[in-house]
């Protein structure tokens, strides 16, 4: 669960009735402001100005000027690090959304068996991306793993130590835990479109194909947009998952950015770059959310940053 | 610590001769009494110890610990175990928080260079001074990598483990191959396992630190130790040597040619799979550390019991120029003492040191799981421990070596090392070019 | 489809009545892409699964010998008793604690800054713009701020405490509670507001005897999204905690996975026995799990 982008919300304007009391009620936002702005918003800031500073973890925090910025940006691993991010973004995307949609379609009718194959589908959102990891591990593990005791020398592959494998697992492990939320959603999307579209399409001699794409595609368009941006934002958080399963590694095959940054910052002991690495991360997430957001237009847009 | 020239990352000859001759058993333990009991009883005082997981070691330093603790019911040890390629990390953060263990067990070198320049430890020069008798019974060469701007911030404990080639009898008397004297009988001897599907070599490549110890023999036995010398003194562009190129490309070779067993990317080290493909026969050779004897002993069935394991030093390479009873390896593992402890932990820490760190019980221990302590006179335990032949070996490659290296990543700040290791992971996973790696390297050389 | 969550319209797995129920079998019988589909995606979710419960019932020598798919030819509980040896329930215990202890307090917290945020936002900008403060909140990955975290901990003398996960587990909670129970609470007819402060009562008690119970279906959904979340968190503890007495179970199991090494029955034990509480629970309240699981989705 920890892999979930915070949910889009869509929030409606405040149209509580007026009443000077606001002043008396304030209080009582005070604890939830306290605890978020002392862990939240100072972090925040925090990452900001540790960003041009030099701390090796241990000793004195020194200010450092733009160092650990002309570090970063100077070092191809951030590149890199941006490339795969997107990489597994896209990949997981391009895999997720018509299995999710398909799925949905499916959860939607109403036949009893259905709820039943439901039930079972849920099971991987209750793993820990960390058990997660640590199954597919082993399951994955090209001598004590599957593919040797079953002897098929095609699941025997190298699966986390060749590059391009161990990014195609990353993206299968991620779309394993999260298709069936995403289907979740398209199922409810799904069960919104009147019937009475599909009636008259059917009056009119259009076979499922082609109701599908003139009216179950178009009539999903927002959900489609809350589900990618979800998708797309959540990604940028597959930090346990590959922390466990890869360590970033073949290499630095699945070093994504956040990888990136905890390498840098626990392992490498450099806080300051890895901080700079922390900064980029939120403006990814947020340059994504607006883009999306763009996309979605405005007004029915289901972007969290919605009502801001 | 490496101003002249292998003085902090290596031993000399002449250094480990010495602790042979340093007289027999029976070290001064009574040096105990000059660091005191302490301020009074416990309350409070409790110190505590981490140490690294993994059988048999695991067990040794516990029950170390536990007699310890038995002997003194007012100054108590906790210890805790931690999994080898995490521990670094989590003293380090632990170190940063202030609440670092008042013990802490490490490798010397780089590291605990970081940790004295950080102020973290404290400095035990004049405490050995005190208590000559408790440093004079370890092997000399052992304070090494426990000398920073020559003074002492961590004491020598445990065995001293050189890396060696460890070897299935089995699998040679399979494709009836002799175990490979040179670098070239290792190139041959690929194909004839492979075609046996025997992996010639096993390797836990995603603990990256393993494949660097492939890396530590080639550029030793092709350049002799002043390739990697100069990287440590951070001479400019110290990795162009040619034969730092010469052995990079070798390795690759090696990995070209399907020399490592499948998958070693993502093979673990801390999970003892690499041990476990060389004792059910799925590998034929393994490089690594002399700790591995002990689990493989008591893990992997009958391997050593029944005679299967064979061992070699690291053979030459035609037409190098390093010494071939050269080693790397660990020259002694160390314990150092937090500075933020209080004074009444760090009493017990001494205390700890001077009566329990390789005590008789400990140093017998040691040698019945394969292990050479590092106290002046285990050579003359050899004979009568569970596995001589063993530990001779060890003692051998150990004194012999013209120059024992301490391991790279060992050696060099957690800042490089982090950057080497990558690097290295990368150059196993042919993701880069020789030269590509000399050019990344050579960007952080001094840092 | 620009619908907000709402107390009725939480996402539901089962039937919404709204539809007619001629739908279902007419246009979606010859639905055969979407069935294959469906069909194929529970062989790879089941047989996964099958086979972690399957091989934890083995023994470590069998494993290597038999096909992995294998029922046990002799099943045994070893691979559990030696992971429930390993301290198994002190971390569980830990977990409960941090999740409770997490929780409990976030969702009041959150509670009282929803209902203060609706009630009085109209006429407070102090509110309105704590208001915009949690939405803005809902864009912070914790990722990125776990190093001022680290250091903020450190300064508290807080490091390697239970409390050191909790209280940022809470401020992570926050924002998206906030934002779902208020938009619960605006759902809440003006009229009964009104009523009460006819009644003469405060605006406290108004929160309590009124919005709370009216709001219930909602904690609980809110409630479980953020226990799974810091229920399974890796990031905090890993980075927070140090010592096995403060260890929760997702660390637990990456431990137990480097102890175990090769033992791969007892690792994947390790998983069940950490996973088994949440399957327990979905299958006591599978829908309220869904619900909580896909909290504050408009579709």
């Amino acid at each position: 669960m920890t892999g979930l982008a915070p949910p889009a919300v869509r929030v409606r304007p405040p149209t509580t009735p007026a009443g000077g009391r606001g002043g008396s009620l304030a209080w009582m936002a005070l604890p939830a402001l306290a605890v978020f702005v002392a862990f939240g918003l100072i972090p925040l800031f925090g990452v900001l100005a540790l960003s041009f500073t030099e701390w090796d973890g241990i000793g004195d925090i020194h200010p450092a000027g733009l160092d650990s910025w002309r570090a970063v940006l100077t070092d191809p691993g951030l590149p890199h690090a941006l490339w795969v991010t997107f990489l597994v973004m896209a990949l997981s995307w391009a895999f997720q959304t018509p299995a999710s949609l398909l799925i949905g379609v499916f959860l939607a009718g109403r036949q009893r068996y259905r709820e039943i194959l439901a039930v079972l589908y849920f099971i991987p959102l209750l793993l820990s991306s960390a058990a997660l990891a640590i199954t597919y591990k082993a399951l994955l593990d090209p001598n004590f793993g599957i593919g040797p005791g079953l002897g098929i020398p095609l699941l025997a592959q190298d699966w986390l130590g060749s590059a391009n494998l161990a990014l195609g697992v990353v993206v299968f492990v991620v779309s394993w835990q999260f298709i069936p939320f995403h289907a979740l959603i398209y199922q409810g999307g799904v069960r919104q479109i009147p019937v009475a579209l599909y009636e008259a399409a059917q009056i009119d001699g259009a076979g499922r194909l082609r109701q599908f794409f003139s009216i179950t595609l178009p009539q999903l368009k927002y959900t489609v947009i809350t589900s990618s941006t979800l998708m797309v934002v959540g990604s940028l958080t597959f930090f346990d998952l590959i922390f466990v399963l890869t360590e970033g590694g073949p290499g630095d095959a699945t070093r994504v950015l956040a990888l990136d940054m905890y390498k840098r910052g626990f392992q490498a002991n450099l806080m300051g770059p890895a901080s700079a690495i922390a900064v980029i991360l939120v403006l990814v997430g947020l340059a994504l959310a607006l883009l999306l957001r763009r996309l979605g237009g405005r007004d029915a847009s289901a972007s969290q940053m919605e009502g801001m | 610590m490496a101003n002249s020239s292998m003085s902090g990352l290596s031993m000399s000859r002449r250094g480990f001769l010495n602790l042979a001759a340093g007289a027999g058993a029976g070290m001064a333990l009574a040096a105990c009494g000059s660091s005191g009991p302490g301020q009074g009883s416990g309350g409070g005082g409790e110190a505590s110890y981490w140490f690294l997981t993994a059988p048999p070691a695991e067990q040794i330093r516990t029950n170390t610990v536990n007699r310890f603790n038995k002997a003194n019911p007012d100054t108590q040890i906790k210890h805790t175990a931690f999994e080898n390629d995490a521990y670094k990390t989590k003293i380090r953060t632990a170190l940063g928080a202030g609440q670092a263990p008042t013990i802490i067990w490490g490798w010397g070198g780089g590291g605990l260079k970081s940790w004295v320049e950080a102020g973290q430890v404290d400095d035990l020069t004049d405490w050995f001074a005190q208590n000559a008798a408790v440093k004079d019974r370890l092997f000399p060469a052992s304070f090494g990598a426990a000398t920073v701007n020559g003074k002492i911030y961590a004491m020598p404990c445990e065995t001293v483990e050189p890396i060696v080639l460890f070897y299935d009898k089995r699998a040679f008397d399979k494709i009836g191959a002799q175990p490979p004297q040179s670098w070239g009988d290792i190139m041959d001897l690929v194909p004839k396992f492979n075609a046996k599907n025997i992996a010639p070599f096993s390797l836990a490549g995603q603990s990256r630190w393993t494949n660097m110890m492939w890396l530590e023999f080639l550029f030793d036995r092709i350049g002799g130790p002043e390739v990697f010398q100069a990287v440590f003194d951070g001479q400019k562009d110290a990795w162009s040597h040619p034969a730092a190129l010469d052995a990079l490309t070798k390795m690759q070779e090696l990995v070209r040619a399907n020399g490592f067993v499948k998958g070693f990317s993502s093979v673990v080290a801390d999970a003892n799979a690499d041990q476990a493909l060389l004792t059910t026969g799925r590998a034929a050779m393994m490089l690594h550390g002399t700790w591995t004897y002990g689990s493989m002993a008591e893990e992997g069935g009958d391997f050593v019991s029944g005679g299967h394991i064979g061992y070699m030093n690291f053979p030459p390479v035609d037409g190098g120029k390093g010494d071939p009873s050269n080693t790397v390896g660990n020259p002694a593992q160390y314990l150092s003492i937090s500075a933020k402890a209080t004074a009444e932990q760090k009493e017990t820490a001494k205390k700890f040191f001077s009566t329990a760190v390789l005590d008789d019980t400990e140093v017998g221990e040691w040698l019945d799981t394969g292990g050479v302590p590092i106290v002046k006179g285990s050579e003359s335990k050899i004979a009568s421990s569970k596995e001589p032949e063993f530990l001779e070996f060890v003692y051998q490659t150990a004194s012999n070596a013209k120059v024992f290296a301490q391991s790279w990543d060992q050696a060099l700040s957690p800042t490089a090392a982090e950057k080497l290791l990558d690097n290295i992971s990368k150059l196993f996973q042919l993701s880069i070019t020789p030269q590509q790696y000399v050019d990344n390297m050579n960007q952080v050389i001094g840092q | 489809m620009s619908t907000t969550l709402s107390p009725e319209r939480g996402v539901d797995l089962d039937a919404p009545p709204e539809q007619g129920p001629g739908r279902g079998r007419g246009s979606w019988r010859h639905n055969w892409l979407g069935g294959l589909a469906g069909w194929l995606w529970l062989v790879v979710v089941v047989v996964p699964i099958y086979w972690i419960v399957v091989t934890s019932l083995k023994s470590r020598t069998i494993y290597y010998q038999e096909n992995p798919f294998a029922p046990p030819t002799e099943p045994t509980l070893e691979n559990y008793q030696s992971v429930i040896e390993s301290d198994f329930a002190r971390y569980f215990l830990n977990s409960v604690v941090v999740t409770l202890g997490a929780v409990l307090p976030a969702v009041l917290v959150s509670f009282m800054a929803a209902y203060a945020i609706v009630r009085g936002g109209a006429a407070s900008r102090f509110l309105r713009g704590v208001n915009v403060l949690f939405l803005m909140g809902l864009a912070i990955p914790l990722q990125a701020v776990i190093i001022p975290v680290y250091l903020i901990i450190i300064r508290l003398h807080m490091y390697d405490s239970l409390l050191a996960i909790i209280l940022p587990s809470i401020a992570f909670a926050v924002p998206l509670s906030v934002l779902v129970l208020a938009n619960f609470i605006r759902d809440v007819p003006k009229e009964l507001f009104e009523s009460m402060r006819m009644d003469g009562a405060t605006e406290w008690r108004t929160l309590w005897s009124l919005a709370f119970p009216l709001t219930r279906p909602a904690l609980v959904t809110v409630s479980i999204y953020n226990g799974l979340t810091i229920w399974n968190g890796f990031l905090l503890p890993l980075i927070l905690t140090q010592s096995p007495e403060q260890r929760t179970l997702p660390l637990a199991l990456w431990t137990f996975q480097g102890e175990y090494g090769v033992n791969v029955p007892a690792v994947l034990a390790s998983v069940v026995l950490a996973t088994l509480p949440i399957v327990v629970l979905y299958a006591l309240g599978r829908r309220q799990l869904l619900s909580g699981l896909t909290v504050g989705f408009g579709r």
